[in-house]
């Protein structure tokens, strides 16, 4: 087994489209950082003095605006007896931070933007490797050549399945150690604190992100391996993601965003995810909110599970019975 | 009788089609003995291809017990396939792959020695072009490769389903030498071969199929011989002489150069001509090769299947 594992690390290693998205992979936590660090890089005095040149521009334009107003305040909606008050707060000069409002580096709020990106995308990544990897077999028509080495057709297929799930969460965990190495030397670099518990719901999101890259992976290949072709597996997972969303979108209503892909994966890999139940959100003071509800983690990974595990017991179970061309 | 290496008995496959069952392979009894080059005949769709597909596991059979080297398969298949090397239809490898990158997944997959590989891509003469895309060969080249990777193993029994499609005369004649030392060296060789002239040039014994059942099988030249016994006489009066040789039960049939009939005694023909007043002016045996064997049976299947 451990031959055969060995084996088909090699040809995942081997294939120029597997290389391809995992140079992918890598690349994409430095594009996600980069762009992380720009929006929120601190204000500079050049960044406020061009920004008191915009404010001064859009002042003197202003103030043509406020002349007119003042002349006919009923033409502006305003009571001309308060026209000197709200004339002028209508056009009411911004400070240069105002105007260049920009967020400071949060990790925690990283967690849920960029962080969560990064899982979603690799998880893609994954399922195109998955998907691709064992597709091109069947594709060739080399799956055949390779039973007549290898007959135990459930080892093929386990070792094939360990490869994609080593591989591309072996490839993940570098690329999201790299972002968030690089976001904690971005933080220091600009003093930011970050506590202890901000660190440890990232090391839980990003742990089960990497279980949602290897399932997802794992699905992938599975689903090709049933269907024997690339182009009807990536069809499948398209009308899974986009057909059954406008599906329960359409059958459920406001309800639906409780079934849909995206927020089930959401609330496993953040640890919970609110969604919307109804048209109107309101909330006390307490943050209890009205129609809105918590999909839990466990939940999430229930929901998950119904979809890779059937998908995986057919596919072995398919593979060790049907005819291979 | 010499060990059997190939062994199947009430083989069946039917096929699932949208058009309802469809049998490919019919009660066949297939036995294939060590050692020689065994030639396995058959037109399209005869169920060669799914034998050959059955006994290597790739494909299930509906009914009936399969052997190789004494060895129940599909069961028993992990046993005995480092022995069984085969080219099933056409060569299958990974295109962005090279030759050599394709023979070592295979040989690592089993763990067989590395340095098999060059003497495997040697042995077909790619030595030269193992660093070279699968998929910038030719149709000859991955052929080749093919038989390269059946040779990795260093196999006892060779299946080669169709092994020269694609090869120009020189390799034809490498491959079929190659066959003829394997044969010769104690490797039992089953060949599919829709070339007659190959298989009589090559093989030893053959087994002819049509609709998935065995017609005939045996000993190439006992298979020629028991083909029948033919003669061309010349007869001044052909249409009369048939006549009379048809109503004493003989197989006749006309050619260009003088009527054809099926028998073992031309003697005995020319004295039954003779009591009806029509003599016979030349006598010519006519040789029948495996192509003529092949198509009587085959044409005869196809007129009445299933009949013996």
């Amino acid at each position: 087994m451990k031959r055969l594992l060995h084996t088909e690390l090699t040809r995942l290693r081997w294939r120029r489209a597997v290389l391809v998205l995992m140079l992918l992979a890598l690349a994409l936590p430095l594009l996600l950082l980069a762009g992380e660090a720009w929006n929120t890089r601190p204000i500079s005095e050049a960044d406020l003095a061009q920004a008191q040149v915009e404010i001064d521009a859009m002042n003197a334009e202003n103030e043509r605006y406020i002349a007119e107003c003042l002349d006919d305040p009923e033409s502006y909606g305003i009571d001309p007896e308060r026209a000197e008050q709200e004339c002028e707060g209508m056009y009411a000069a911004p400070t240069p931070e105002e105007w260049l409002f920009r967020p400071t580096l949060d990790l925690a709020s990283v967690r849920e933007g960029a962080g969560l990106a990064l899982v979603t995308i690799l998880a893609l990544v994954a399922g195109v490797v998955g998907t691709t990897f064992v597709g091109h077999d069947w594709a060739s028509g080399s799956m055949s050549n390779q039973l007549l080495f290898e007959p135990r057709r459930a080892r093929v297929w386990l070792a094939k399945a360990l490869a994609v799930v080593l591989g591309t969460v072996v490839v993940a965990a570098v690329s999201i150690l790299l972002f968030w190495a690089g976001a904690a030397l971005v933080a220091q670099v600009r003093d930011i604190e970050t506590s202890a518990d901000t660190w440890s719901q990232i090391l839980a999101t990003q742990a089960r992100g990497l279980v949602l890259i290897g399932s997802v992976g794992l699905g992938g290949y599975a689903l090709t391996t049933l269907l024997r072709s690339t182009v009807a597996s990536l069809g499948v997972l398209f009308g899974a993601v986009v057909v059954s969303s406008m599906l329960l979108a359409i059958l459920l209503g406001v309800n639906a965003e409780r079934w849909l892909l995206p927020t089930n994966v959401f609330a496993f890999v953040l640890g919970g995810y609110d969604y919307y139940t109804g048209n109107e959100v309101s909330c006390d003071a307490d943050g209890n909110c009205t129609g809105m509800s918590r999909l839990h983690t466990g939940q999430a990974a229930i929901y998950l599970a119904c979809l890779v595990v059937p998908t995986v017991v057919a596919s072995l179970w398919s593979f060790r019975r049907r005819d291979v061309p | 009788m010499s060990e059997l290496v190939i062994e199947t008995r009430g083989l069946r496959k039917v096929f699932a089609t949208r058009h309802g069952p469809r049998v490919a392979v019919d009660n066949l009894d297939l036995s294939v003995a060590q050692g020689g080059v065994h030639g396995f005949l058959g037109p399209n769709g005869s169920g060669k291809t799914t034998t050959i597909r059955m006994l290597l596991g790739l494909a299930s059979a509906t009914a009936g017990t399969m052997r190789l080297f004494d060895t129940e398969v599909p069961e028993g298949l992990p046993q005995v396939i480092a022995r069984v090397g085969a080219v099933v239809e056409s060569p299958k490898f990974s295109p962005n792959f090279s030759g050599e990158q394709n023979l070592s997944l295979l040989a690592r997959a089993v763990g067989l020695d590395p340095n098999r590989i060059d003497q495997a891509l040697d042995a077909v003469g790619l030595g030269r072009r193992g660093q070279d895309l699968y998929r910038s060969y030719s149709l000859g080249m991955k052929q080749r490769l093919a038989i390269a990777a059946t040779l990795l193993k260093e196999p006892r029994l060779l299946i080669l389903d169709e092994p020269t499609n694609g090869l120009d005369p020189a390799g034809i004649r490498e491959i079929r030498d190659t066959i003829r030392a394997l044969g010769a060296s104690g490797v039992t060789v089953l060949l599919s071969s829709h070339i007659l002239a190959e298989v009589q040039q090559v093989c030893d014994a053959a087994t002819i199929i049509g609709n998935g059942r065995v017609l005939t099988t045996g000993r190439v030249a006992d298979l020629l011989s028991e083909a029948g016994h033919r003669h061309r006489f010349r007869v001044a009066d052909e249409a009369a002489a048939e006549r009379v040789l048809a109503a004493a039960g003989l197989s006749v049939s006309r050619s260009p150069e003088g009527l054809v009939v099926e028998s073992a005694h031309p003697d005995d023909v020319v004295k039954t001509l003779a009591g009806h007043d029509l003599w016979v002016t030349e006598i010519t045996p006519v040789r029948r090769d495996l192509e003529a064997v092949f198509l009587d049976l085959t044409r005869a299947e196809t007129l009445n299947p299933g009949r013996p």
